[in-house]
């Protein structure tokens, strides 16, 4: 093992290129273990399954199950994608930095602003469920019924978070290992409990599961693609566990390792809670309780205090979840001011916590601004907004990395079998159907009647009426607060990036590049580092 | 290279407080001084090369005005900065036993223990960890 060392003089001075951490001091290797943990922590299975079942079930009915299932195939294609990418080039702003270098920097500004503003929209989820289980923890059920309550403390749990992104502090790695194993048990006691007492006694509405409930070809295309897009974000973060061990580069076996098994981990407990949930009291039950779904069947599987575990555990995820979406929102500003894609400021550093300190706080800040406002604009349906819409932006910036990873690495993509299946084929079918999910997503979301609250619209002056290869687009009265949020965010980038080029013509000026091997590390984006601190 | 002194430094008052009793130290023992300024990321927020990459400048940086505040307060001691992309607690010990270190100095945070408990404090887990003594100098008062 060799030393960093360095004169004064040269400090910092490193051949372009290399990677950091890949020399001097062994740079905090993860074992397998953490991989792990990071990978499915950052999933936040308890969170995702509170957040979204009980929507996925709304839109697919009893073949939910299917849609979890089927859901993880796109983001699978697209994990490898972000495997090879990451190879390449690990900068913090990923998909933002891959696809200003394969497809250019416009489609990479774009890209980069969809990773912000899809860690914007789940924000006010992640709060309004830290809020209303919090109070439910407690049995405040008045408080848990209050929307000024629940958002109250669903905006101090974003200002805590935001505290402990910005100083830095962090659970030890046994800790993690602990919290995401007590999760993970507490889901699979659940599961286990809730169809034990299905086949053993009776229940109301309790139906034993079928095998059809994994057939996604029973649903239509629009069914399926809509159901897809709201269950995509069950496995949003996933990709971290393909991502996070690339510096250690000793250990190459480990991140497909660490990936392959929190890929059987996450579909094992998504496939089981979601058929023990639906056998539990039926599919109406999950509809019908959409927004408080793990409290309302815990309470019932488990009993008194036994529903706690679940409680707690939710959040737990959601806790972790926030943070890996603090976290890289900040990181990923960073990285685009560090290649002069947005303001030095967003680049800066706290010195005394060494965190993106600027840029975290911003986010935070912007976070609650948001949260309140969408609370104010559509009370009582804060989370089927925001999961609902949610599915666009990683839909859009997921489907941009499958894309990137194509283009990136076009040179190479018929020199091997292996190369044509994981880095082509396998990238461009992902992209591929995430962006069809996308297109006929917005045809579904564009009749208000599909809106999280019936026939709820906004902009009601926007009123057209077309048909576009035999699809009819159609809005009649406004368009849906789903559409708002989750395409609307994503199209205002355009002119924004339009203002911020003015003037900063040179983030633009670049021309794109083709990876010259699958195993060589791509020089930085922009030589050079930002002589800024906070 | 062997029985160096280990100073960690963050640029902290309780860390320049630490220099001043490192060099003097250094030259006791008639020993070179390293000067160590540890960084990790939270693994949690995922990748991080440009991010490393600022967080490396502002550690050199941080190391140059340490050097030259130590080399200022005495020229005969032989001063060398070391930036390891480890948590400061791990670079500490990981930089300690690379260098084969008579002793680790530290500042101490003063009269801040919950701060410390908080953030996790840099002495505490040296005193547990280290296997070479620790000094931790205490930041001057306010």
């Amino acid at each position: 093992m060799t030393t960093t060392t360095a004169d004064s003089g040269e400090l910092g001075a490193r051949p372009t290129g290399e990677a950091p951490g890949g020399k001097g001091l062994k740079s905090g290797a993860l074992g397998l273990l953490s991989s792990l943990v990071i990978g499915v922590a950052s999933t936040a299975p308890a969170y995702s399954l509170a957040a979204s079942l009980g929507f996925v079930t709304l839109v697919a009915f009893k073949f939910a199950p299917a849609v979890m299932l089927v859901a993880f195939v796109p983001m699978l294609f697209i994990a490898a994608a972000y495997f090879y990418l990451n190879r390449a080039d690990p900068d913090c702003g990923t998909t933002f930095t891959w696809v200003t270098r394969a497809i250019g920097p416009r489609t990479g500004w774009l890209s980069g602003w969809g990773i912000l503003v899809t860690d914007l929209v789940v924000m006010p989820s992640l709060a309004s469920i830290a809020g209303y289980y919090t109070f439910t923890l407690f049995d405040a059920k008045s408080l848990a019924g209050s929307t000024f309550w629940v958002t109250f403390v669903g905006v101090v749990w974003i200002v805590v978070m935001t505290a402990i992104c910005y100083i830095g502090i962090e659970l030890s790695a046994r800790t993690q290992v602990l919290l995401l194993g007590a999760e993970l048990v507490i889901l699979t006691i659940f599961a286990v409990v809730a169809l034990t007492k299905v086949y053993t006694q009776h229940i109301a509405h309790s139906i034993r599961p079928e095998w059809v409930w994994l057939d996604p070809f029973k649903m239509s295309i629009s069914t399926l693609s809509v159901g897809m897009l709201t269950a995509v974000f069950i496995y949003w973060g996933w990709d971290t566990a393909v991502t996070v061990n690339e510096e250690s580069r000793d250990a190459k076996r480990t991140p497909g390792v660490a990936a392959l098994l929190s890929t059987l981990v996450l579909l094992a407990i998504y496939l089981i809670v979601s058929i023990a949930a639906q056998a539990f009291h039926g599919p109406d039950f999950l509809t019908n309780n959409s927004s408080d779904i793990l409290n309302a069947l815990g309470h019932d599987v488990l009993g008194s205090p036994w529903d706690k575990l679940l409680i707690i555990a939710v959040l737990t995820s959601a806790s972790a979840s926030t943070q890996t979406t603090i976290l890289p929102a900040g990181r990923s500003a960073l990285s685009m001011a560090v290649h002069k894609a947005l303001p030095p400021r967003f680049g800066s550093i706290q010195p005394k916590f060494l965190s993106p300190g600027f840029s975290t706080l911003l986010f935070g800040l912007i976070s609650v601004v948001w949260y309140v406002a969408l609370t104010i604009l559509s009370p009582g349906i804060v989370l089927a907004n925001s999961i609902l819409a949610l599915g666009f932006g990683i839909s859009f910036y997921y489907g941009m990395t499958g894309f990137a990873c194509v283009v990136y690495y076009r040179r190479l993509l018929f020199k091997s079998l292996k190369n044509f299946l994981f880095i082509g084929l396998a990238p461009l079918l992902g992209g591929l159907m995430l962006a069809a999910m996308f297109v006929i997503s917005i045809f579904y979301y564009s009749n208000p009647i599909n809106s999280a609250k019936s026939g709820q619209a906004w902009f009601k002056f926007i009123q057209f009426n077309v048909h576009v290869l035999g699809v009819h687009l159609f809005v009649k009265q406004g368009v849906s607060p789903i559409l708002v949020i989750g395409v609307g965010l994503l199209v205002i980038g355009f002119p924004i990036m339009l203002l911020w080029r003015v003037g900063h013509a040179d983030f633009f000026r670049r021309s794109r590049e083709a990876a010259a091997s699958l195993h060589a590390s791509a020089p930085p984006l922009t030589p050079g580092v930002l002589p800024v601190t906070d | 290279m062997a029985g160096d002194i280990i100073l960690g430094y963050d640029g902290s008052d309780g860390s320049r407080a630490a220099l001043r009793v490192a060099v003097t130290v250094a030259k006791a023992f008639d020993a070179p001084l390293t000067v160590v300024f540890g960084y990790e990321p939270n693994p949690m927020g995922g990748e991080t090369a440009d991010y490393k990459r600022q967080l490396e400048k502002i550690g050199s940086d941080m190391l140059t005005t340490a050097v030259s505040e130590a080399k200022a307060l005495d020229p005969s001691v032989a001063v060398e900065p070391l930036v390891v992309p480890l948590r400061p607690a791990e670079s500490l010990l990981q930089a300690s036993l690379e260098r084969d270190a008579r002793v680790i100095v530290v500042g101490g945070s003063g009269e801040r223990p919950i701060v410390g408990a908080i953030l996790g404090s840099v002495p505490h887990k040296l005193l547990h960890r280290s296997t070479v003594p620790v000094l931790v100098v205490p930041a001057p008062e306010e």
